[in-house]
């Protein structure tokens, strides 16, 4: 079997691109990624995407991005697992090339969200959990967060003001950020004072919609970055289904594997990607791998152990919170945002000396959970 | 059309009798119905009608439910724990804050759920009120 590395990363600023198709989306971002890798053959092409039938009337989006790149013959495909279609992705992508098969893949993930009004995009984040019993009573994406957010408040008595950390490291973070949709550092306070959009969770602690692609290269060819382990696991589609409701499974079980596979200590990783699109997610992820003690993770971020500079930043380029959560995108953004870190590109944004890299994506509340270890090719 | 009208026929038993399943060999039940025990993995299943009493573990009021839902907005949806364990996800009709509190004892009733565009077919289904 090979050994996976990443040759380059490319990520387009997350925005509206109201000129801009689908595939002009994902033909600029692959094709800065495939020159940035002194433009290789590419042997296989993997597009992660959640909702582009829904969203855009298009399907087929491995056969239209060949298409647009002018490879014929190449093999490409889609690959969705909802908000975690980009970290899926670029697992097959892994996949593909440890299998020995595939000399170099290129990964995109994309997610066109703005040519929907907010009604429509409400009903495709829904479709994350089950048509037949969740969005049949009305139960939208954000308002399953939202009873899960209660929940957790109630169950550990925590403040509302304090789980507002999270979206304020993210902000700060994206302020230099050079892809990132919000470029504005916000205060607990502004949170606070922010719409109720499903109570608890207001504007200002949900991850917003965009339009966005990020771009990876995978190949069996040393690079900068290795991808040490790729992990995905799955908990109940149906959240009202599970006993414990406060405890992600999926990623309590990728976490386990990735750390097997990778054989590294929890203690080396020097900073982590966390799926933060909402602070209650984020909360309950960085306790199921055990990072916060549970009903600690806020407390930990209001702590600064999360900041930049401090023992583990997240959200180095502000995350889903800020740079911005186009939802089948987001995976592969973490991945490039990780590649970045890693190969000392990441500008004003760098943390020092980071040798190894943690990216944690999900789909639907903890529904899929995709893990990736990375680490700095000396 | 943004309700699919067979898969409401499909599932009429769930929707206005919550109608869920229950394990014959380790005697877990479910709700919405399931095809595998998730305690045993057992395939051998019977249905099972779900108490309708039940509290209310959280609640959320929401401004911007999807668009089937959106004429109706705000929309109350809570976490709910039947009398037999079994936790469910409805909206809350009648919905008052002031009585909208972890623990409030609540039953489910029928309502209209949505209809789909002037003219079209009413959908009904479970929906929980507050007990007094
Ligand atoms: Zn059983």
């Amino acid at each position: 079997m090979s050994r996976v590395f990443i040759s380059s990363a490319s990520a387009l600023p997350v925005s509206e691109y109201w000129t801009k198709s689908l595939a002009d989306l994902m033909t600029d971002v692959a094709s800065k990624a495939i020159d940035a890798a002194n433009g290789v053959k590419i042997d296989k092409i993997i597009v992660g995407n959640m909702m582009s039938g829904y969203a855009n009337h298009q399907e087929h989006l491995g056969a239209l991005l060949a298409s647009s790149l002018g490879m014929r013959g190449v093999e490409a495909m889609k690959v969705e697992a909802a908000c975690g279609s980009g970290g899926a992705a670029v697992h097959e992508g892994y996949l593909s090339v440890k299998s020995g098969e595939y000399e170099n893949v290129l990964v995109v993930g994309v997610e066109k969200m703005k040519d929907m009004d907010t009604p429509k995009t409400t009903k495709a984040l829904a479709m994350a959990e089950s048509s037949d019993f969740t969005q049949a009573v009305g139960a939208s994406f954000i308002s399953l967060n939202a009873l899960l957010m209660r929940l957790y408040m109630n169950s550990y008595n925590v403040e509302e003001e304090l789980m507002d950390y999270f979206p304020v490291i993210a902000h700060k973070n994206a302020v230099t950020s050079p892809h990132a949709q919000y470029r504005k550092a916000v205060t607990v306070e502004d949170v606070k004072r922010s719409q109720v959009i499903a109570d608890p969770i207001r504007l200002l602690s949900s991850a917003p919609s965009g339009d966005g692609a990020a771009a990876v290269v995978l190949s069996a060819k040393e690079g900068p970055v290795e991808i040490l382990s790729s992990e995905i696991a799955t908990n109940d589609l149906i959240v009202a289904q599970r006993e414990e409701p406060l405890r992600f499974l999926a990623t309590e079980f990728a976490f386990k594997r990735a750390m097997q596979k990778s054989g590294i200590n929890v203690q080396d990783i020097d900073f982590m990607e966390v799926h933060d699109a909402f602070p209650v997610v984020a909360s309950l992820a960085l306790e199921a791998m055990g990072i916060s003690k549970r009903g600690k993770a806020p407390q930990d971020a209001a702590d600064g152990r999360f900041n930049m500079g401090s023992e583990l930043p997240i959200l180095t380029f502000g995350g889903l919170k800020a740079r911005g959560h186009p939802v089948g995108a987001t995976g592969a953004y973490q991945i490039a945002e990780a590649f970045m870190q890693l190969a000392g590109t990441a500008g004003q944004n760098q943390v020092k000396g980071a040798k190894l890299g943690l990216t944690h994506n999900v789909g639907g509340v903890d529904t899929t959970a995709v893990i990736h270890v990375l680490r700095r090719v000396e | 059309m943004n309700v699919i009208p067979i898969a409401y026929w499909r599932n009429r038993k769930v929707y206005t009798r919550m109608i869920g399943t229950k394990c014959k060999d380790c005697g877990a039940e479910f709700f919405p119905p399931v095809r595998v025990c998730k305690k045993c993995g057992s395939r051998n299943l019977e249905e099972k009608e779900m108490p309708k009493n039940g509290s209310l573990l959280a609640y959320t009021k929401l401004s911007e439910p999807a668009q089937e839902f959106k004429e109706y907005a705000p929309i109350y949806l809570g976490l709910i724990r039947l009398d037999n364990g079994v936790n469910v996800i409805s909206m809350i009709a009648d919905a008052d804050e002031e009585k909208l509190k972890a623990g409030a004892r609540v039953q489910a009733t029928v309502r209209k759920w949505t209809e789909d565009g002037k003219g079209g077919l009413v959908y009904y289904g479970y929906k929980f009120r507050v007990l007094q």
